[in-house]
């Protein structure tokens, strides 16, 4: 626990402000979300060392969720997805003349949520790492799938889309080495190819490449700012009254819904509104500019963020794309998440739980007085900014192995990712499939030979059983439910 | 009811994805199954294939039943400059092991300025440098990334 200490050196408070800044600058600017942003800073933080660069890149993750309610609020414009729902009542309040109060809500309930998930995480973590120690091939094939059954259903969309996407992905992840036996399968006899496709590579090209020829197709225009100066950051006494309620249902349910493979931080905002829809004293002015819109949502989508991290940080096992590109970071340092982090790397796991602490505080003190500022970052044209990240996502992609190969493979990746957001696929389950594919390879291979060939034994522990029971239920609910309404009268 | 274009659409890439697993399966097939007790490198490439198949069927069928967005007509009329940077990108890949970081970004990102609609020659010009000269400082100077 001292080791939470680590994060308060210089090196690590500067790369920890480092990511908060640039988290926070690429929540306000729509269009290159936070995996996007974290994976072409890899090549500078693989410098920084592990504790040190995976403080930079955990704070542009929660950075992100903090600048993307500023421009939701001023501009009526997300930076990301999870400020969506923060542009309804936001937007309103600033028309109203209360753009300061609601900046000011949406600062501190994030910091509220963000300090409550850290505190979860510090005591949850722990203890999953603990329970997964016990966790064989079979117990990780089943979670693994089940985090992929989950995924599929609530990312949105249609499932067969989503499922092919996770599918194509895995497939992805089966090019260059075998994880078992070393055979070079799928190459076709690249050289380059040998070592698999770079997930970096991979998610420059989804995430940035295809922003960037997506923004060509329908450049979004800029919107004038709200100016807001610093003498009207203050909500009225009765505005934090009723911010309370709202903001401590929004931590609770974010840091519940992180646990969830998929879109968390999105769908925590979602739930957080439906719930003040229902539940709130105030909820005839939900969608005319009530400050319980901004607080709850805003708490939602920050303790879902932390809350997102035990699964990696615990068990390995990113189900979200930001902490994917977490994940092979911490490989890229040689760092290996799962239940031997704590007892292997204490620096690095308690160092990254004591930044998030220090970073709520950054953000807190950055945003409230800086608001103006990074609202001013918003109104940067795109096409001014748009070309550099072509070049950044080409070093990144080059400096994963030094490989000119991994150029092609971003260059391939940006035109699908900008194909499949034309035909309507989603690229974050790919990406998630590209990550899992190898542990699903391997547990359930794994698992076969140890149960020699026998089938049941992938659910012969309790554990793996219910997990997979559960990815059963999952995947044919929505049919029998579908099932069930044709069926009822009427 | 899913209009007409979008269920086409939504039907014409269920094939894609059914010719993707057709012909992953069949690359798959130089690579031995083995046993279940002692699986071969073949059969998780199989049972991801066979998946993916499935799933392409699932979708062909479900295609004309299921509600989807229109097709986005708008980004079909703006095709041309993301085709247009598609092509740049392929010669900045092919390019970039032969003239070198530097004179590939600056084609790159002069190139993208314009198509992005930045006005003149001196202004992408200058952008482009800049991008190019600071990316080169920053990641070969002083990070040592080996840039070609």
């Amino acid at each position: 626990m001292s080791e939470l200490f680590v994060a308060l050196t210089p090196p690590n408070l500067l790369a920890c402000f480092a990511g908060v800044v640039l988290g926070t600058i690429v929540g306000v600017l729509p269009g290159l979300g936070p995996a996007g942003a974290m994976a072409l800073v890899l090549p500078v933080i693989v410098k920084l060392g592990p504790t040190a660069g995976l403080i930079m890149l955990a704070g542009i993750y929660y950075g992100s969720m903090y600048g993307g309610s500023t421009t939701s609020i001023l501009v009526n414009v997300p930076g990301e997805a999870a400020s969506v729902v923060t542009t309804i009542d936001g937007y309103r309040l600033a028309r109203k003349g209360r753009a300061g109060a609601a900046l000011a809500i949406a600062a501190i309930a994030s910091f509220v949520a963000g300090t409550f998930s850290v505190v979860a995480l510090q005591l949850a973590a722990p203890l999953v790492a603990r329970t997964a120690l016990a966790f064989g091939p079979a117990e990780y094939f089943a979670f693994a799938l089940l985090g992929v059954v989950l995924l599929a259903n609530l990312t949105g969309g249609s499932r067969p889309k989503s499922l092919a996407m996770v599918v194509l992905g895995i497939m992805l992840s089966t090019v260059g080495m075998d994880p078992l036996g070393g055979t070079v399968r799928f190459t076709f006899e690249v050289a380059g190819a040998q070592a698999g496709l770079s997930f970096i590579a991979v998610t420059a090209g989804l995430f940035g490449v295809a922003e960037v020829l997506a923004t060509m197709a329908a450049p979004a225009s800029t919107a004038p700012v709200a100016h807001v100066r610093f003498r009207e950051l203050y909500p009225s006494r009765e505005e934090l009254r009723r911010s309370v309620p709202p903001m401590l249902r929004g931590t609770v349910l974010g840091f519940l819904v992180g646990l969830i493979p998929g879109p968390a931080a999105t769908i925590a905002s979602f739930v957080s509104y439906g719930v003040e829809k229902k539940v709130s004293k105030y909820r005839d002015e939900l969608g005319t500019g009530a400050i319980e819109g901004v607080a709850g949502p805003e708490a939602a989508n920050n303790a879902a963020a932390g809350g997102g991290m035990i699964p990696l940080l615990s068990l390995g096992l990113p189900f979200t794309p930001s902490t994917a590109v977490l994940l092979s970071g911490m490989l890229l340092m040689s760092v290996t998440p799962g239940p031997f982090l704590l007892r292997d790397h204490p620096q690095v796991f308690w160092g990254v739980i004591g930044s998030f602490y220090v970073g709520n505080v950054m953000l807190l003190l950055l945003n409230l007085p800086l608001v103006g500022l990074f609202a001013r970052v918003a109104t940067i044209p795109q096409r001014s900014l748009m070309p550099g990240v072509l070049v950044l996502c080409a070093v990144a992609a080059y400096s994963d192995n030094n490989n000119p190969f991994d150029v092609w493979v971003m260059v391939g990746a940006g035109v699908l990712g900008y194909a499949m957001r034309g035909l309507g696929y989603d690229p974050a389950p790919l990406v998630l499939g590209l990550v899992l594919g190898p542990l699903l390879e391997r547990s359930l291979l794994q698992a076969l030979t140890i149960a020699r060939g026998e089938l049941s034994g992938l659910w012969s522990s309790p554990p793996a059983a219910v997990m997979l029971v559960a990815a059963l239920v999952v995947f044919v609910a929505p049919a029998l439910s579908a099932l069930a309404r044709r069926a009822a009268p009427g | 009811m899913t209009p007409p274009s979008a269920a086409r659409r939504d039907q014409w890439t269920a094939v894609g994805l059914g010719v993707i697993a057709l012909g992953y399966l069949l690359a798959g097939r130089r690579y031995p199954l083995d046993t279940l007790a002692t699986p071969g490198p073949g059969i998780f490439p199989l049972a991801a294939g066979l998946a993916l198949l499935a799933l392409a069927v699932w979708q062909f069928l479900t295609a004309h039943r299921r509600a989807a967005a229109p097709a986005d007509t708008s980004a079909a009329e703006a095709a041309h400059a993301p085709l247009i940077m598609s092509v740049v990108l392929v010669l900045y890949a092919a390019g970039l092991p032969v003239v070198g970081f530097l004179l590939a970004s600056f084609a790159l990102v002069f190139i993208a300025a314009r198509l992005m609609g930045l006005e003149g020659w001196w202004r992408p010009a200058a952008l482009a440098l800049g991008v190019a000269v600071a990316s080169r400082v920053v990641f070969v100077t002083w990070l040592g990334v080996p840039l070609p």
